[in-house]
């Protein structure tokens, strides 16, 4: 398990260092933040002292070379737009993201469960029918959309919800209602599957033989099978969530990396940019080796298979 | 791995009540133990009054508060300057300088308050007073309004005695105090090394918490020299979306939103203002085919303006015949829009083209997403109407930091005749921070001109009164009748939400200037 683990870790690490790269070299080309920070009528020499103060006269690879001498120091660089310090930033709105992703994914979850158990039982009676209706809609509706039309319909027309912001447990509701329904969509249609094809096993019919009914046999024997690719999607998407909650973190004016990122592009406030990068790739690498450490728990098949490759 | 069954079952069950039990400690942590918002915000507390911005101010360092989200939240709420300009009179009035004048032609006197303290305790006096000047205008710090308002020109300060301040200028400059009415006053503790997040002011608002990411609190200022303003705390959020700010609104979350739109869904709530914005296209007339006047000429008469105000702006903004609206020192009120007409429009493109003129190069309309309501309905309407007129007009929307590009010096090159759609905010109120950017031709935003237009240019500059007065309009008479590089479409009107709680008549500088003082709760 541990040559496992070295060896994912190694390999996931590598794209890490693509992405920095990547990002460091193409926020650089956008071109120089000066016009955007100093007044349109700003002198030259002005324009000059900027580029020259926050080093942007030096040419890419100097840039690149102080910039992971900073990291490694653990000095990423001071934001252009507020002078707080990038890594600051980036940490203070990270773990307002996670706590949005976590409890969608976990509502996500338990709802896809019982719903895909639900309509898996009788595959293509109504139940079936509804729930990959509801479950196709839901994976296909617009994030800006569905955030629009939830503000207009339960903060301002029944005035239940307040329309943004953070707070009380109902700030939490339409943000993470917004962003539930594409991975409760998602999920469904995956348990679904896999609990048709776990209910058609042997097994299943030997149990029921013995008398097991409905819940018993989808708990104690169906869901146990289904749940590994159920994991692997609700961990993809899970690392789509942190990395895309953008619109949803905009229009709620949730505080969060998302939105940092996004403010980050347009201000050309490349220090702050690079941090919220960091620091969402190293997120993801770590999620991606938790999903497969809990892909390997669960499916032994999987592991000597992945070890081998 | 070497697990017996009983350990793997165990682990199942044991991850998603892990997972389900991290989250929902992480949920109760952090985000959500900052108050506020749904809770109190449903039960307005109505010693607080709550405005929802565009954005979070980047600073709140009064140097900069030439921006629009800084001093939107600091300008004379929690700083103030020497004198400040009346938004609806267009007067300059007293304010920490009890009055001023020319005591040469490039020496001014200010004569200061005496009663005044900052908020750290310390006096207001002469000595601060110089500071702030030399700090903002004099020093490396690259501020905003050093480049707005002061360009490239060093003042000389003196503080002669604790109330009176000697202030010298290069150049005779007669317009200095309106240029010192954009200085928001320090104290001298504040460093002139480095900008500072949160300042200290003499106004009746001190910073009480700035949460980044969430909102900011002022509370009033005990030792505040004026009157105590009707509410005791104000707080600030910021959303990206118009429709939500106007949704704050109406919701009862908010009292006051800045910057709707027509379409934001304010409803009653909206308040128009005049916000001394103006719209319109700035030609290269040094590419051709745009470098032949009638092609310029032609572009005028084939935009109908009427009909985009009406179509598009609900008749809100009202037709423009020059780059400023009228109130700002030297708009000239007996200027006449180009009127809509594409016959004469047609013809003249048609007689450019008998004279061996290329109208048929393509000529890019650049615009920028999301910079005003409507500018990409907008923008489409401009390529229409160019097009009708026998132009070859492409469409190109694109963001902040490529627009500038095209629209100060250095230009971008080589992207052939541009007709550069822009937005212009005289918020100073004289021609002079208009023209001499947007005419001169080196001027930071000027993509032609002449040799004779520049020098009326600069004699207007140094002319006061009603000679400065006669000098700027007859500016913009030369300007429609002989360079023709503006087809200025409109003076936009700006939108404010607000709340029937509130009594507040917003004016020409709220967008830049909200001030506190001037709002009461309605009763």
């Amino acid at each position: 398990m541990l040559v496992y683990l070295r060896k994912r870790i190694l390999s996931s690490a590598l794209p890490l260092v693509a992405v920095i790269v990547g990002v460091f070299a193409l926020a650089r080309l956008t071109g120089n933040p000066a016009n955007l920070y100093l007044p349109l009528n700003a002198t030259d020499q002005m324009r000059a002292d900027f580029t020259a103060r926050h080093g942007l006269d030096q040419p890419l690879l100097t840039q690149m070379a102080d910039y992971f001498g900073g990291v490694l120091r653990l000095d990423f660089g001071e934001s252009l737009r507020t002078g707080e310090s990038a890594a600051a930033m980036a940490l203070r709105a990270f773990p307002a993201t996670l706590q949005l992703a976590a409890t969608t994914m976990v509502l996500a979850v338990i709802l896809a469960v019982i719903v895909g158990c639900w309509a898996a039982l009788k595959p293509n009676g109504i139940a079936d029918r509804i729930s990959s209706f509801v479950s196709m809609a839901a994976a296909s509706i617009p994030d800006f959309w569905l955030a629009i039309v939830g503000i207009w319909i339960f903060a301002i027309t029944l005035g239940w919800l307040p329309t943004s912001g953070v707070g009380g447990a109902s700030a939490w509701v339409l943000p993470i209602a917004t962003l539930l329904l594409r991975p409760f969509g998602v999920l469904v249609q995956i348990v679904r599957g896999a609990m048709v094809s776990a209910l058609s096993e042997p097994y299943i019919k030997l149990a029921r033989s013995k008398g097991a009914g409905d819940v018993r046999v989808v708990t104690h024997h169906a869901l146990r099978n289904a749940a590994a690719p159920a994991l692997t999607v609700a961990g993809d998407l899970t690392v789509g969530l942190v990395n895309g909650a953008v619109v949803v973190e905009t229009i709620f004016g949730w505080p969060g990396i998302g939105k940092l990122m996004i403010d980050s592009i347009l201000q050309r406030d490349f220090a702050v940019l690079q941090a919220a990068v960091l620091l969402t790739a190293i997120a993801i690498f770590v999620l991606n080796i938790l999903i497969d450490l809990g892909y390997a728990l669960l499916d032994a098949r999987v592991r000597p298979a992945t070890v081998k490759a | 791995m070497s697990s017996s069954p009983s350990i793997k079952r165990q682990l199942r069950l044991q991850i998603p009540v892990v997972v389900a039990g991290s989250a929902l400690l992480l949920s109760g942590c952090s985000v959500a133990n900052s108050e506020n918002a749904a809770g109190a915000t449903a039960g307005a507390a109505s010693d607080t009054l709550r405005v929802v911005l565009q954005q979070e101010p980047p600073t709140l360092e009064a140097c900069e508060a030439n921006l629009t989200s800084t001093g939107v939240v600091v300008r004379s709420n929690v700083t103030q300057p020497l004198i400040e300009r009346n938004p609806t009179t267009g007067e300059l009035e007293p304010l920490l300088a009890t009055e001023w004048e020319a005591t040469s032609d490039t020496e001014w006197t200010l004569k200061l308050r005496d009663d005044v303290k900052f908020q750290d305790g310390t006096d207001f006096n002469a000595e601060a007073a110089a500071y702030t000047i030399d700090r903002a205008v004099n020093s490396d710090l690259g501020c905003n309004v050093e480049g707005y308002v002061f360009g490239d020109t060093d003042l000389e300060v003196e503080a002669v005695d604790a109330t009176t301040l000697k202030v010298t200028t290069p150049e005779p400059d007669p317009i200095l105090p309106l240029r010192l009415s954009f200085l928001e006053v320090v104290p001298t503790s504040t460093s002139d090394t480095e900008k500072v997040r949160e300042p200290i002011g003499t106004g009746p608002y001190k910073i009480e918490q700035w949460d980044a990411g969430q909102k900011i609190t002022l509370s009033t200022w005990d030792g505040y020299w004026g009157d105590a303003p009707a509410f005791p705390k104000a707080e600030y959020q910021w959303r990206g979306e118009g429709t939500v700010r106007a949704a704050m609104v109406t919701s009862g979350e908010a009292d006051i939103a800045m910057g709707l739109g027509p379409d934001d869904g304010a409803g009653d709530l909206g308040v128009n203002y005049p916000n001394n914005e103006t719209i319109g296209l700035r030609l290269s007339g040094d590419t051709a085919p745009l470098d032949d006047i009638r092609v310029r000429q032609a572009i005028n008469y084939a935009i109908d303006k009427e009909g985009i105000v009406a179509s598009l702006y609900q008749n809100k903004d009202k037709v423009a015949a020059q780059l400023i609206p009228e109130g700002v020192v030297g708009h000239n009120a007996s200027l006449e829009a180009w009127p809509f007409d594409l016959e004469k429009a047609k013809a003249l493109v048609a007689e450019a083209k008998a004279d061996g003129v290329p109208v048929d190069t393509k000529i890019t309309l650049v615009a920028r997403n999301a910079q005003f309501p409507k500018v990409t309905e907008l923008s489409q309407v401009l390529q229409e109407q160019l097009a009708q007129a026998g132009l070859n007009v492409e469409l190109k929307m694109t963001e902040t930091s490529q627009h500038l590009q095209y629209q100060i010096r250095p230009f971008v090159e080589d992207q052939g005749p541009i007709a550069l759609l822009i937005q212009h905010g005289n918020q100073a109120g004289d021609a002079a921070f208009t023209v001499e950017q947007y005419m001169l031709s080196d001027g930071a935003q000027s993509s032609f001109g002449t040799e004779e237009f520049d020098k009326r240019l600069l004699e207007a500059g140094k002319s006061s009164g009603d000679d400065r007065q006669q000098a700027y309009e007859d500016i913009f008479t030369y300007q429609n009748e002989n360079v023709v590089q503006f087809a200025t479409i409109a003076h936009q009107t700006g939108i404010l939400g607000k709340s029937a709680a509130i009594n507040y008549t917003p004016n020409s500088s709220s967008g830049d200037e909200l001030r506190l003082t001037e709002m009461t709760p309605a009763s």
